[in-house]
């Protein structure tokens, strides 16, 4: 079966051909920031993205109608289970005039749906695990003040599509019949616990959890407050200081972390660093194999970090008490979508139905 | 061995006897108002209390002369890199007279404890001062190079009962990993390894699991959109995070009983608040555990909280458990844990160490 994937980012949209699970073809669509400007809107964008999209359809001389499925990434929708869903009227209208975060991934199922329409058979098109997924449970929503609610903000889908793969070929039993703690070390890091496939709770990487290469995690609240009254910054100058120039990058300088190993072959205070970011991902972890009683099948460190074999050592020697460690370097973005759509098509999965009552939102 | 107690609080002074380890006779010292009325620094209030110290001595039947060890309360001294106990020294009381690291009540106890040494020649200490600091080098980093983890915690009490955990455990301190957990007012969750609190939440202001009245850890970009919105002064800010968040700021109570009772009467917004306070305590548990690489001999839950045999405690024990037995040392005796410490250099189980050679400057 071919399944045409759609990941569009801010300035390129992402694309690939699957032939059932065998990636056939891949591409980054780079759009030139001054065709972009041309548009008001960013849904305006669409025509000139599935036009791209077109072009590499036919360079692949794959016509429209010789695709099954259109595997579209999923936008930022109302807070929703996890799983496939069948995109529909209900979700384009909601994209289209109901998003309440203009972000490219909107673009996906919109342009999915316009291409769709334009075959001369029906192409369904499939939206899995977007970044709203939300199965949080009541308990871990309270911070700690009335004021703040615990946000569900993750790595969902390379998360589950890690998940599923460790579950099937480590495992050998399906995801929904494991416990797993799943770290996805990126440019953020998440760190969820997934009972029976149900992620129930989960660091929001912006707000919480183990620094990474470009952000603080958590900070102890006394100081921050202190800061945010000091005068000396604006709001958005704090926030970009602990998000995007916080961690790795604050403490040496790169969010590199082949650089940073570099760097500790004559700085053992870059060493020092490195492991202090492993020592608060493998606590990260531990908090989260308490949060499953304890009932851990096995531990997965994912994501780009997870190419450094000696990192992933640091993490393991203080969580491999806890659980076994299974590593799947890398990320899966691609194959998430495609797979997500091909497991409804093959019927291992029903497709999940949006709805969306536009009474809700103003 | 009989041993003086000093813990001096902000409107009284705790005193007790010991022989050895058996309480001979302790009271608490209310001071009014009008009688700390007439002193301006705290640590001028130092004459007054010990002579009102002297008077319980003398109604407790227990001459001076007769004591082998006065031991007081550690105050805001510079951070101390060991824990244990400690001789009082000059350069201790010079400190504590100056106030260098903040003025608190607890300030006065080496000071008064220090007046017996200087009349009766009695060998005074303070044991396990707030300010004690094991930190490893990688809990100090925060995330940010702008702060440092600090190491401010409940260290009398979890010192005394990771002690009294350890020996019923069979071993000694040193040769165990523990994690204590304190919960009181604040909760303070400590990696205890090999006698050494290498790590623990910054209970006061810093991190950790949300407490009846702090609010622990918090969301960092949302904090910060709070502190911009305009809606809450500093003060205000502060208070959130210590003195009126956590369960105060959800149910308006700090009272675990109150809360209790609530939940009984089938209330499910204290069950809610409630569970989420021992589930973020569990997690931070888990946390530690990590930092003793999941090695853990024992999980000790000390502290007010710790009388909650009907939620409390099954709740955290229930999600802990697979990483270590559980054991529960209730309350928190301060008076006993100052006297075993004088107790434990009087019997030669431990040298006393020195101020100035211990200090982190």
């Amino acid at each position: 079966m071919k399944i045409l994937v759609i990941n569009p980012g801010s300035s390129s949209t992402k694309v690939a051909l699957f032939e059932d699970r065998d990636r056939i073809s891949q591409e980054n669509l780079s759009h030139p920031a001054e065709e972009l400007d041309r548009y008001e809107t960013l849904m305006d964008q669409r025509e000139l993205r599935e036009r791209a999209i077109m072009d590499f359809l036919a360079t692949n001389r794959v016509s429209l109608d010789q695709l099954d499925a259109i595997a579209a990434r999923g936008g930022i929708l109302p807070p929703l289970e996890s799983g496939t869903y069948l995109a529909n009227q209900a979700m384009e209208d909601f994209l289209l005039h109901h998003a309440r975060v203009q972000h490219a991934s909107n673009l996906a199922a919109v342009i999915g749906l316009d291409m769709a329409r334009k075959a001369s058979k029906p192409i369904p098109v499939y939206v899995t695990d977007p970044v709203s997924v939300d199965e949080m449970d009541p308990v871990a929503r309270i911070s700690g003040i009335k004021d703040l609610e615990r946000k569900c903000l993750s790595h969902i889908s390379n998360m589950r599509v890690v998940g599923i793969k460790v579950a099937e070929e480590e495992l050998k039993r399906p995801f929904n019949e494991t416990n797993m703690v799943i770290a996805h070390l990126g440019g953020g890091i998440s760190v969820a616990p997934f009972e029976r496939g149900r992620m129930f709770d989960v660091n929001n990487a912006n707000d919480e959890g183990p620094f990474s290469v470009e952000r603080s995690g958590e900070l102890p609240v006394g100081d921050v407050v202190k800061v945010a009254y000091s005068g000396q910054y604006t709001k958005d100058q704090l926030k970009k200081t602990f998000v995007g120039k916080g961690g790795l990058v604050a403490y040496l300088g790169t969010n590199d972390l082949r650089e940073a190993f570099k760097m500790a072959q004559e700085d053992p205070k870059a060493l020092e660093v490195i492991e202090a970011m492993a020592y608060q991902i493998a606590q990260e972890i531990g908090a989260m194999c308490v949060a499953l009683k304890g009932r851990v099948d096995c531990i997965v460190i994912t994501g780009g970090m997870a190419h450094s074999d000696r990192f992933v050592q640091m993490i393991q020697s203080r969580v491999g008490r806890f659980a076994r460690v299974f590593t799947v370097p890398g990320e899966m973005e691609m194959e998430a979508l495609a797979y997500g759509a091909l497991r409804v098509m093959t019927g291992q999965e029903a497709a999940k139905e949006f709805t969306f009552s536009a009474g809700g939102s103003n | 061995m009989k041993i003086l107690v000093i813990n001096p609080g902000s409107t009284s002074t705790k005193v007790a006897v010991f022989e050895d380890d058996e309480l001979l006779a302790s009271k608490t010292l209310r001071h009014s108002s009008e009688e700390l009325a007439p002193f301006k620094r705290l640590t001028d209030q130092f004459a007054f209390r010990t002579k009102i110290i002297e008077a319980f001595l003398q109604e407790a039947g227990v001459p001076p002369e007769e004591l082998s060890a006065v031991v007081g309360r550690g105050g805001l001294l510079d951070p101390i890199s060991s824990g244990g106990t400690y001789k009082v020294t000059d350069d201790m009381l010079e400190d504590l007279m100056s106030g260098k690291n903040g003025e608190h009540a607890s300030n006065l106890g080496a000071l008064i404890a220090y007046q017996f040494t200087r009349e009766f020649g009695i060998p005074s200490f303070i044991v396990d001062s707030v300010v004690v600091d094991e930190l490893e080098p990688l809990a100090r980093y925060s995330g940010h190079p702008m702060f440092k983890r600090r190491s401010i915690f409940h260290a009398l009490n979890q010192k005394a009962t990771a002690r009294a955990a350890a020996k019923e455990l069979g071993k000694a301190y040193e040769d165990v990993n523990l994690i204590v957990v304190h919960m009181g007012g604040g909760i303070s969750v400590g990696a205890h390894k090999r006698g050494r609190v290498v790590n623990v939440n910054n209970a006061l202001d810093g991190d950790g699991p949300f407490t009846p009245e702090r609010s622990g850890t918090l969301p960092l970009t949302q904090l910060i959109d709070l502190c911009y919105s305009g809606r809450y002064t500093l003060d205000q800010m502060k208070k959130k995070i210590k003195g009126q968040g956590g369960m105060v700021d959800y149910l308006g109570t700090n009272d675990g009983m109150e809360v209790s009772k609530r939940i009984d009467q089938g209330d499910q917004e204290a069950l809610l608040v409630y569970r989420a306070m021992a589930y973020q305590t569990a997690k931070w548990i888990g946390k530690m555990a990590a930092v003793l690489s999941g090695e853990v001999d024992g999980i000790v839950l000390t502290g007010g909280l710790a009388y909650d045999e009907d939620r409390m405690v099954p709740w955290i024990r229930e999600m802990v458990e697979f990483i270590a037995p559980v054991l529960v040392f209730p309350g928190g005796d301060e008076e006993r844990a100052l006297a075993m410490g004088g107790l434990r250099v009087l019997r030669g189980e431990e040298t006393p160490k020195i101020y100035s050679e211990m200090r982190i400057s």
